[in-house]
Formats: C-alpha cells, sequence, structure tokens
C-alpha cells in the first residue's frame, strides 16, 4: 500500500510541483513580468503579464508545417526531449531544504543536464537544414562553451566552499550544500562567493540567450537562427522551454547562494523561492534586456571566458584559501 | 580431457587461437565462406576464454600464474616463459577481446569490396594476437615480440587500401616512429636484465625497486617513452591522424580501441608495478601533465579538422588523455574512473569508427565539408552515430559522462587531498575538454549528418545489416556501461584498481608466497583493498525512470492536442510552404561548411591555432624529433627526480 501511496507523491512531485504543471505556470509568469518591465524600462506599455500563455495556446492552434528536406522524427522529438530534460532539472534542484528526489543528481550532474536543453534544439534546427539554422546553432554552441567554463568555476568554489565547512573536503551534492546553508545562514553572505554568485548571475542571460548574449537567435539578422524553420505546435514547446529555462537557471541560484531562506512548509518555500527568482529576472535579465545591444559572436566568447571567468576564478582562488 | 578444459590454460588459448586463426586463413582463404569462418570462430573463441576468466579472476580474485612447458622458478630465477593473468590484464583482455570480435564482424562486408582479402584478415588477427599476448604476458621480452608484432601488423594494415591518398605516407611515418618506440621498449628491457639478470615482469617488479640507480632510470625513460608511442600521447599523436586516416574503419577500430589500450596497459605496469614509482608525487604530475597536454590539445587539434576520421582520431588521443590523467592521480577512485574510461573509450570510439567508416562505404568520402544531410539516407547510422556522439561528449545518462564525472570528481579530491592547486587546473580542463568535444561532434552532426544533402548522394542507402549488427553490439554495451555503472564498478574496474594498488599479491602469484615480502623488504607497498564508490551523487536508472515518465507526460499532452497531426509533404505534390526559407535567392545559398562552423570560437584561439598549424607540419622528420626531444626530456626529468 505504501508503495502505491509513494508512486503517487513521486508521480505528483514529476507531474504537478516542482514538476511539469509548476515550471509551465511559473515560467510563463517569470517570462511575462520579464517583457512587461523591459517595455517600461523602454517606455512602452507592454503585453499584459499573462501574454506568453495566449501566445503559447495560440500557437498550439498553428499549423505544423515540417519542411520537405528535414528529418521529420528529429524535428518534432526535438522540443519535447528538451523540455522534459528541463523539467527533470528542475525535479533535481532543491527548494530550500525540500528535494523532491534527493540522492539521483549533484551539482556536476546539472551541469551536464543542462546542456541536454540546448543540444536537442541544436539537433532539431540541424534537421531542418534551413541555412539560418545553420548559424544560429554555430552560434549557439559557441554560447555553450563560453558559458561552461565560468559556470564550472563557480561550481567547483561553491563546492569547495561548503567542503571546508563541511569538513570533507569537497562537496558537490545539492543536498549539502542546501542543509550547509540552512544551518549556516546563506552562501552570499560569505564574502568570498561574491564574485561567484555575480560570475553566476552574468551566465544566466547567456543560457537563456536574452540581450546582450541573444547572438545565436538574432531576430533581426537571422531569422532567430535555430527556430527559423520551426512553426504552431513545436515552436510552442520551444518556446516555453526558453520561459521554463529562466526558472531553472533563477531557481539554481537561489539553491546555490540564497539557501537557508525557507521556512519549512513547502508551499510557502515555493512561493519564496519564487519570488528570488522574479526578483533576479528583473535585476539581471531585464535590466540588460533592456538596456543593451546584441553582442557579436567572438565578443560574447571573449567577455564570457575574461571577465565572468576571472570573477568566478577569484572566488575559486579566495575559497581555497579557506576565506 | 577436462584437464584441457582447466581455466588455467583459457589465457593461452585465447592469444593461440588468434594466431592459428591467422595462419589457417593464410592456407586457406581463397574461399571467401571459409576465411570469414575461420576469423569469427577464433575471435568468438579468444573473446569467449576471456568471459570465462571473468568468474575465478574477476569475483574469486585469482592471480593465475602460467608456465609454459611447466618451467617453474628454479634457483630463485625464473627461467621460463610465463604468462600471468591477475585482474588488471583481465580487464584489457576483455575489452580488447570485445572491440576484436565486433570488428571482424564489420569486416566481413566492410571490406568484402577490396583486393586481398585474405592477407587483411591474416593481419587483423596477428594484430589481435599480438595485444592479447601483451596484456596477458608475464615476462617483458615477450611484452616486447608482441609489440613488434602489433605494430607490424598495425602498419601493414594502415597501408592496407594503398591506393588512397597518403595511406602509404601514413603507414611509413607509423612505421619509422612505431620502430623507434619499440626499438626503446627493446633497449629498456635489456638495461633491466643486465641489472636484474631476469626478464619475468613480476621477479622485476620484486627487485628493481629496492636497486635503482642510474641505468634503471634511464631504462624507465625508454621504456616510458615506447609504450607512449604506442598510446599515441603527446608528441606522437600526429601518426595516430594519420594512420586513421588512411586504414579502413574496422582497423581504426582496433588501433584506438586497442593499440592505444595497450600502451596504457605497459604504463601502467610500469609505474604501479615495475618501477613502483607512482606514490611518489612528481611521477603522477608526470602522468598528468602529459594527460591533460594530450587531453586539451587534441580536442583543440580535432576542432580544427574537416575530414570525419581525423576528427576521430584526435578526439580518440584526447581521451586517452582523459585516461592518463585519472590513472596519473594514483588513488582508488581515480585508477578506477581511468580505467572505466579506458573502457567506455573503446566502446564508444569503436561506434564512432564504424559510423565514420558506413559513411565512407555508402558515399566514398569522409570530408566534412561536402558531406550532409545523410539521416534521412542512413537513419540507423544515424542514431548509432548519435549515442556514439553523446557518449564521448559525456552527455549524460550515456557511459562517457559517468566515467568522466567519476575523473572530474577524483581530480577535485586529488586537489582537495593533496592541497595543490594545480589539481583544480586539472579539473577546468577536463570539464572544459569536455564540452569542447561536445561542439565537435555537434559540428559532425551538422555537416554529415543533418543539414543539406548535396544532390550528389540522393541514391545514397543505409548500410548492409552486418554493418548495422557490429555497431548496434558497441551502442547497446554504451548504453549499459553508462546505465549500471555500479555493476561495472563491482565486476570489473574494483577488481582490477584491486590488482594495481597490490603489486606483491601479482608477485607472489608467480613465484611463491612470501617472495614479495622477502625480497623487497622496506619497499614492500601496503596491500590496498580498493572499495568500489562513486565520488558524488547521481543515480542513472532513477533519472532515466523521472526522464521517460515526464517525456510521456509531455507527449500525451502533445498528442491529445493534435501535435502529431502535422502538414507534411504528402506524394507527388510540393507546396511552397514546405521549402526552406531562405530570405531572397535560394541561389545565393551555401551552408555553412564543416570548417566554418564555431568560427567565433576560432577567432579568439586564432594565433593558437595558426601556431599549432605550423607545428603540425607533416613531415617525418620533425615527428621523429619529436620522440627524440621526447626521451630526452623523460630521461632528464627521471634523472633529477628520482
Amino acid at each position: 500500500m505504501s508503495v502505491i501511496v509513494n508512486a503517487l507523491v513521486d508521480l505528483g512531485y514529476i507531474l504537478i510541483f516542482p514538476g511539469f504543471l509548476f515550471c509551465f505556470l511559473c515560467g510563463m509568469l517569470l517570462c511575462g513580468i520579464e517583457r512587461k518591465i523591459v517595455a517600461r524600462m523602454q517606455k512602452r506599455v507592454g503585453p499584459p503579464i499573462l501574454q506568453p500563455m495566449y501566445d503559447f495556446f495560440k500557437l498550439c492552434g498553428k499549423e505544423t508545417i515540417v519542411p520537405a528536406v528535414a528529418n521529420k522524427t528529429v524535428y518534432l522529438l526535438a522540443p519535447i526531449v528538451g523540455l522534459a530534460a528541463l523539467v527533470v532539472i528542475q525535479l533535481f534542484i532543491p527548494v530550500f531544504n525540500f528535494t523532491a528526489f534527493s540522492g539521483n543528481a549533484d551539482i556536476i550532474v546539472i551541469l551536464y543536464l543542462l546542456l541536454i536543453p540546448a543540444l536537442a534544439e541544436i539537433f532539431g534546427a540541424a534537421a531542418t537544414g534551413s541555412p539560418f539554422a545553420g548559424v544560429g546553432l554555430s552560434r549557439e554552441m559557441v554560447t555553450i562553451i563560453s558559458c561552461e567554463l565560468p559556470l564550472v568555476l563557480v561550481f567547483l568554489a561553491v563546492g569547495k566552499a561548503v567542503g571546508n565547512a563541511v569538513g570533507s573536503g569537497v562537496v558537490f551534492s545539492m543536498q549539502t550544500i542546501a542543509s550547509y546553508q540552512a544551518e549556516h545562514g546563506c552562501l552570499l553572505l560569505k564574502p568570498s562567493m561574491i564574485p561567484a554568485a555575480i560570475a553566476f548571475l552574468l551566465t544566466i542571460p547567456g543560457e537563456t540567450g536574452t540581450h546582450p548574449f541573444d547572438a545565436a537567435e538574432a531576430e533581426t539578422e537571422i531569422c532567430e537562427g535555430m527556430l527559423a524553420e520551426y512553426s504552431g505546435k513545436p515552436l510552442a514547446v520551444y518556446k516555453l522551454s526558453h520561459a521554463v529555462k529562466m526558472l531553472t537557471l533563477t531557481s539554481l541560484f537561489v539553491a546555490l547562494f540564497l539557501g537557508g531562506l525557507g521556512t519549512g512548509v513547502i508551499l510557502v518555500d515555493g512561493l519564496i523561492n519564487f519570488f528570488f527568482c522574479v526578483v533576479i529576472t528583473i535585476c539581471v535579465v531585464a535590466l540588460m534586456d533592456a538596456s543593451t545591444a546584441r553582442l557579436k559572436i567572438e565578443q560574447l566568447f571573449k567577455y564570457y571566458w575574461t571577465v565572468v571567468s576571472g570573477l568566478a576564478a577569484i572566488s575559486l582562488v579566495l575559497a581555497w584559501y579557506g576565506l | 580431457m577436462s584437464n584441457f578444459m582447466n581455466y588455467i590454460h583459457f589465457p593461452i588459448y585465447s592469444v593461440m587461437v588468434l594466431f592459428l586463426g591467422a595462419f589457417l586463413i593464410v592456407v586457406l582463404g581463397k574461399n571467401k565462406t571459409l576465411r570469414s569462418i575461420i576469423a569469427v570462430l577464433s575471435v568468438s573463441i579468444s573473446l569467449a576464454c576471456m568471459i570465462a576468466l571473468i568468474k575465478p579472476v574477476m569475483v574469486n580474485g585469482e592471480v593465475i600464474a602460467y608456465w609454459m612447458g611447466n618451467r617453474v622458478p628454479a634457483g630463485g630465477y625464473a627461467i621460463g616463459i610465463a604468462m600471468e593473468v591477475d585482474a588488471l590484464s583481465l580487464f584489457f583482455g576483455l575489452l580488447i577481446s570485445t572491440a576484436v570480435f565486433v570488428s571482424t564482424v564489420y569486416s566481413i562486408q566492410y571490406m568484402a569490396h577490396d583486393e586481398n582479402i585474405p592477407q587483411y584478415y591474416t593481419l587483423l588477427l596477428m594484430l589481435a594476437g599480438g595485444v592479447m599476448g601483451l596484456v596477458l604476458s608475464g615476462d617483458i621480452f615477450n611484452m616486447f615480440i608482441m609489440v613488434e608484432i602489433l605494430t607490424f601488423a598495425a602498419v601493414a594494415l594502415t597501408a592496407f587500401r594503398n591506393r588512397v591518398f597518403g595511406a602509404l605516407e601514413a603507414a611509413f611515418k607509423y612505421l619509422v616512429v612505431g620502430c623507434m618506440g619499440s626499438t626503446c621498449i627493446l633497449a629498456g628491457t635489456i638495461m633491466l636484465y643486465a641489472n636484474a639478470h631476469t626478464l619475468n615482469f613480476a621477479q622485476l617488479s620484486a627487485i628493481i625497486p629496492g636497486n635503482m640507480n642510474t641505468s634503471t632510470k634511464i631504462a624507465f625513460a625508454l621504456l616510458f617513452v615506447g609504450f607512449s608511442t604506442k598510446a599515441f600521447i603527446v608528441p606522437f599523436h600526429p601518426l595516430a591522424a594519420d594512420a586513421h586516416g588512411a586504414a579502413p574503419a574496422s582497423i581504426s577500430v582496433l588501433i584506438s580501441g586497442v593499440l592505444t589500450k595497450s600502451g596504457i596497459y605497459g604504463i601502467i605496469r610500469l609505474t604501479y608495478f615495475l618501477f613502483q614509482t607512482m606514490g611518489l608525487s612528481t611521477f603522477q604530475f608526470l602522468l598528468v601533465f602529459i594527460g591533460c597536454v594530450s587531453m586539451f590539445l587534441c580536442v583543440t587539434m580535432a576542432l580544427a579538422q574537416h575530414d570525419f576520421k581525423r576528427l576521430l582520431a584526435f578526439h580518440s588521443i584526447s581521451q586517452i588523455g582523459y585516461v592518463l590523467t585519472a590513472v596519473g592521480l594514483f588513488t582508488a577512485v581515480g585508477f578506477s574512473s581511468g580505467i572505466y574510461h579506458a573502457l567506455n573509450h573503446t566502446l564508444f570510439k569503436g561506434l564512432l569508427f564504424l559510423a565514420a567508416g558506413a559513411v565512407l562505404h555508402e558515399t566514398g568520402t569522409t570530408n566534412l565539408d561536402e558531406l550532409g544531410g545523410l539521416s534521412k539516407k542512413m537513419p540507423h547510422t544515424t542514431v548509432l552515430f548519435l549515442i556514439g556522439a553523446f557518449s564521448i561528449s559525456g552527455i549524460p545518462p550515456f557511459n562517457g559522462f559517468a566515467s568522466k564525472w567519476m575523473i572530474y570528481q577524483a581530480c577535485y579530491q586529488k586537489a582537495v587531498e593533496s592541497g595543490n592547486i594545480g589539481y583544480v587546473l586539472v579539473t577546468v580542463i577536463c570539464l572544459v575538454t569536455s564540452v569542447l568535444t561536445l561542439a565537435s561532434f555537434v559540428k559532425v552532426s551538422q555537416s554529415v549528418f543533418f543539414g543539406r544533402l548535396p544532390e550528389k548522394y540522393e541514391n545514397v542507402k543505409e548500410v548492409s545489416f552486418g554493418m548495422r549488427l557490429a555497431m548496434g553490439i558497441f551502442a547497446l554495451l554504451c548504453v549499459l556501461t553508462g546505465l549500471f555503472p555500479d555493476l561495472v564498478g563491482k565486476y570489473l574496474t574494483q577488481p582490477a584498481a584491486t590488482a594495481a594498488f597490490n603489486a606483491s599479491s601479482y608477485i607472489d602469484a608467480m613465484l611463491g608466497e612470501g617472495y614479495a615480502a622477502s625480497a623487497m623488504g622496506p619497499f614492500l607497498p601496503a596491500a590496498q583493498n580498493v572499495v568500489f564508490y562513486e565520488a558524488g551523487v547521481w543515480s542513472p536508472m532513477s533519472w532515466l525512470l523521472i526522464m521517460c515518465i515526464v517525456l510521456l507526460a509531455i507527449t500525451i499532452v502533445a498528442v491529445t492536442s493534435k501535435y502529431d497531426r502535422v502538414s507534411a509533404v504528402s506524394s507527388g505534390e510540393a507546396d511552397a510552404k514546405h521549402a526552406l526559407f531562405f530570405s531572397g535567392e535560394e541561389a545565393v545559398y551555401s551552408q555553412v561548411g564543416g570548417s566554418d562552423l564555431f568560427w567565433g570560437f576560432k577567432h579568439n584561439w586564432r594565433h593558437y591555432f595558426s601556431f599549432m598549424h605550423d607545428l603540425h607540419s607533416g613531415i617525418l622528420n620533425d615527428y621523429a624529433l619529436w620522440a627524440v626531444v621526447d626521451l630526452a626530456l623523460v630521461m632528464l626529468f627521471m634523472l633529477i627526480v628520482l
């Protein structure tokens, strides 16, 4: 009997919170807030906050056109796989002290799981055979390489900082990082972790592909690159994925640097978590989106591997010497 | 009769049957069916012998010492020819016989249109027998003989398609530098014999650590460089690229999956057993340094390639760099993850080379700038290639991820334990190399299997079932070893790591209980029992389960909202809406060539790439000079630090 109950609870985690439904609603809401704020910053009225959701359902009603030269299976499967991977990552990120599936992944695993949505998009784009998609996927891959180094350094710094305190040398387990913060206060309060936190914040726009790091999409230049040939429902799934990705990265930031602020009640914690996500989105993603222009892909790469990686490396060295 | 079926005879059977097959094919090879049967039968028996040894050696922890003609040691000296199989030997023996088996199955149809096929099978079996003999041998002179056999067989096979442009050149380069390596091994062996008056590996391992002098140090340098040429690690990587580019794909599988492993095996035996130097942090530095340079240099070289097989060749060395780095850490996790990656490397690299071979077989080229859009014509090959590509780039839950992830943890653990910040850099290099590997395989997928199909390949067909079967075996093993890392750990890597950390039991099994203790005295290393554990948190099976449920949920939502009712091209009538969007004239459209992808990355590294381009001149004299310089540096290193 308890097996069935456990299975149902797990299914609830996967489908409702913090899984599929939560990702859908919060991701869309986050995306809507971001658009609204950007518009306000540019002295526009902006769309209603629910606009991404309206767009999603409208796209679902449109015809899906598969290009004649495309590989149909990959073309249709790629968006679904990408979305599924994102939802799974969301399940592995602790919401303060609550983890839906503990012991399933550590921070390095999440780093690699984060590649899957991007890869799915790349292979879906490659399957269309479009020249714009070719340019887009090339840039997307360079963006991934650019973001990888700072992320790696940030994760190593966090692992070392927590490991110093816990006493086992190095800790990559999300669970231990969460419980460490519950006990000692959030990591952002440690001076040595501040550069790493800034570096992580700066990689969020790169990962989600907003201004100034949107060379891979670049609507005005290469017709949204990888999405050029997509239409209808697959496009809707992609739009949803982009929204969920913003939620995933911001909640990863909360889990790594702002842990320990939860109350212990799951629903309240979920709300606090989402509140932080909104704050980060407004302060970082929306602000940069509204105030900067697109960087060229080689500038983007250089920026990430020098400035952002440098910040993260400072944190790593500080954590190494136990500060 | 039952006496012959005792498992202690299995090692010699598994080597003998390969050589026997080679000679039988020379005699009876005219008949097509007969030679295929002989080849497959001999590699199957060899594989079966290895699998049968799993229980006694891996599970029960026995070490098989086998004296030819029962010439057991007399008067304290081991004169007879010996084979010795511990878990480490068996580990390499298993992955070698698996790769040889799959390669032979693939060859039957892949090589069907070539000339001189009997000679091909003879050489292939000689190569396989050479490597098997090397890893199962118990004395160092037989190791040298096997090195000679496998080098010459590999050289001849590299030039097998000698009408292909560059095949003879590649073989000649390989011949010269490979012989320099073999000569180094011979010279090292002679110097060891002069010092210890024995060629038996176990006895040498007991005598040498206590009697270090200048000549044994020189011998170490010679042997190390000799085995480096077999593993193609830096600075011998250009040879691998040329050899892989020219050799048939089934031989590339052996060169990358089997030959390089023999070099790694030699280096492990050298550092963990013969000299027992791995405990010294300077030696850890040597291996980790060479490993990291191989890893990073070769992955960047691969990014600059525009030939499918040359690109794979560079990645092969890059992955060997991971193995060497992990083995060089001298920790239990490091060593197990290193050989785990060696196993995975054989599987995914074999799969990728076979996929490249399938493309070459159907289209006649491996040039990334000419190919494209094959996924519609060769769907199965595409799926199999993608499994290989995801495995090598370390995408969860495939096997490359499982082993690389352990390597990252091992490196960082080592950094923390030793307090040496240099190992943090090693961890970062490992992680960045992985994403560059991914970039490189995105490039291959885009420019070979996806993208636009050139008109001349309109009539390309899927490869035959036999070739897909061979690739399928590798793909299945890639998935299984990725999903069950704990089983691989329990039955394969943990016994092998335990064997590597207990040189004394290897010595005692050969020369009698207590020999190691009496001969080595204070130099006897403490026995260590390696218990398999994962350094971090990751359970691939439950991940897969969750992923499937989510995928199912999304698919149900998608299908009920008529996601599958798509508007694809129906037969005959073309509608403009199914054409690609070109934003203007289709005539001026040109696909981004394979070598031009990722220019945003390459632009920032242009000075590095042009430096590398100039450095790899392709002139044999330069590469031979590198070998000499490498030898001189390792000798200098040995004399200074030891």
